[in-house]
């Protein structure tokens, strides 16, 4: 089987799959997602998250999975100093963690079909599960933040999350907490690591610190490294990142 | 959300092979040579317009293993205001360049958070799940 792309959640997902599967197995996959949308969308009027946001739902009366993610996105508030915020735009958005989250959970799902080869590319956030066959691992680009098209690193993983956060034309949408600016002096951050969601709420903090970043990504525990690509053209990165190049 | 916004893509034309212009040649009897062409999906890059991209892909088949070599990426793009005409007509050459020297590097995921090139990045995506 080859690679399907499938709309969901208001972005093409390519699942790449080196081995045959079952079409069930990716349906479960895509009705998942399509299900997390409905449930967390911002853009979607009717989605538990927005009607959270204009106080019409309580939070006691979510969704188990809704109250799941927000107390896993207040975690992640605590832990990045509160540069990842899921009110960092006024407005309640735990898109951050949503999506990696959302892939993370159609990942065991695929893993429960049987499948151990395969990499999902969500919007640019990846999880790469076993190898990329015939090869023992899979080879990530990491996008250049200047250079559109090229490619500033790659990386070799099996197993992990690779989740970058950027700046430039988007720079409106990341913004530092703390002073509602967009970070100056980085250009992207990349986390790899064992969870999509983390991951990309890393990206997502260790972008909004600025120049801080790269020291906070140093202390980062439970498997995760970073690779932070500095407005000097500095490219700094954690001793265990998994270049490949 | 940081991406949430930037792609809208038209489901419609991921099922659709667009071109599959194949010019086939032998070198040797053991070795066989096609070229084949394969477009991505339209993807929307927010404000600017959508970007199709499309991927010339040389395939070698010695025996039973094969090769492949990109040779050209080209796009197409639509606009809606002349100055995301000129953004995507700057952009376009410059991604077609950028991903001959990147598939040098024979990724097979990209990793990314832009507008104008995640919209690209998805559209090559899925130009490369058809070759």
């Amino acid at each position: 089987m080859a690679a399907v792309v499938e709309h969901v959640m208001g972005m093409p997902i390519v699942l790449d799959v080196r081995e045959d599967i079952g079409a069930a197995a990716v349906d479960r996959l895509w009705n998942w997602l399509r299900w997390v949308d409905a449930i967390f969308s911002t853009y979607k009027d009717d989605s538990e998250i927005s009607r959270l946001a204009r106080g019409e739902l309580k939070l006691d009366d979510a969704d188990p999975a809704v109250k799941y993610v927000l107390g896993r996105c207040e975690d992640l508030r605590r832990e990045t100093g509160g540069y990842f915020d899921t009110r960092a735009t006024g407005r309640l958005d735990p898109s951050g963690f949503v999506k990696g989250w959302a892939v993370g959970r159609g990942v065991t799902l695929l893993e429960a079909a049987g499948l151990r080869n395969f990499a999902i590319n969500a919007g640019g956030d990846v999880w790469l599960a076993g190898g990329g066959l015939p090869d023992f691992e899979w080879r990530v680009g990491i996008e250049h933040p200047e250079q559109p098209d090229s490619v500033a690193a790659v990386v070799e993983v099996r197993d992990a999350a690779v989740a970058t956060s950027g700046a430039y034309a988007r720079g409106e949408h990341v913004l530092d907490p703390h002073t509602g600016e967009p970070p100056h002096d980085v250009l992207s951050v990349t986390i790899t690591g064992p969870d999509l969601g983390v991951a990309d709420a890393y990206a997502t903090a260790a972008f909004a610190m600025g120049d801080a970043g790269p020291n906070w990504t140093a202390r980062l525990r439970g498997g995760y490294q970073a690779l932070t690509i500095l407005a000097d053209g500095r490219v700094l990165s954690t001793p265990g990142f998994p270049r490949a190049d | 959300m940081r991406k949430k916004v930037v792609i809208v893509l038209s489901a419609v034309s991921l099922a659709v092979p667009i071109a599959d212009a194949a010019a086939a040649l032998s070198a040797t009897a053991a070795k066989k040579v096609v070229t084949k062409k394969a477009a991505g999906a339209s993807a929307q890059a927010n404000r600017w317009g959508t970007v199709t991209v499309n991927v010339t892909v040389r395939l070698t088949t010695t025996g039973s293993k094969t090769t492949r070599k990109y040779l050209d990426l080209g796009g197409s793009y639509t606009y809606h205001t002349d100055r995301s005409q000129y953004i995507m007509s700057q952009a376009l050459p410059i991604l077609r360049e950028e991903f001959l020297q990147a598939q040098s590097a024979k990724v097979e995921m990209v990793s990314g958070a832009t507008y104008t090139s995640e919209a690209f990045v998805q559209s090559l995506q899925s130009a490369l799940t058809k070759v």
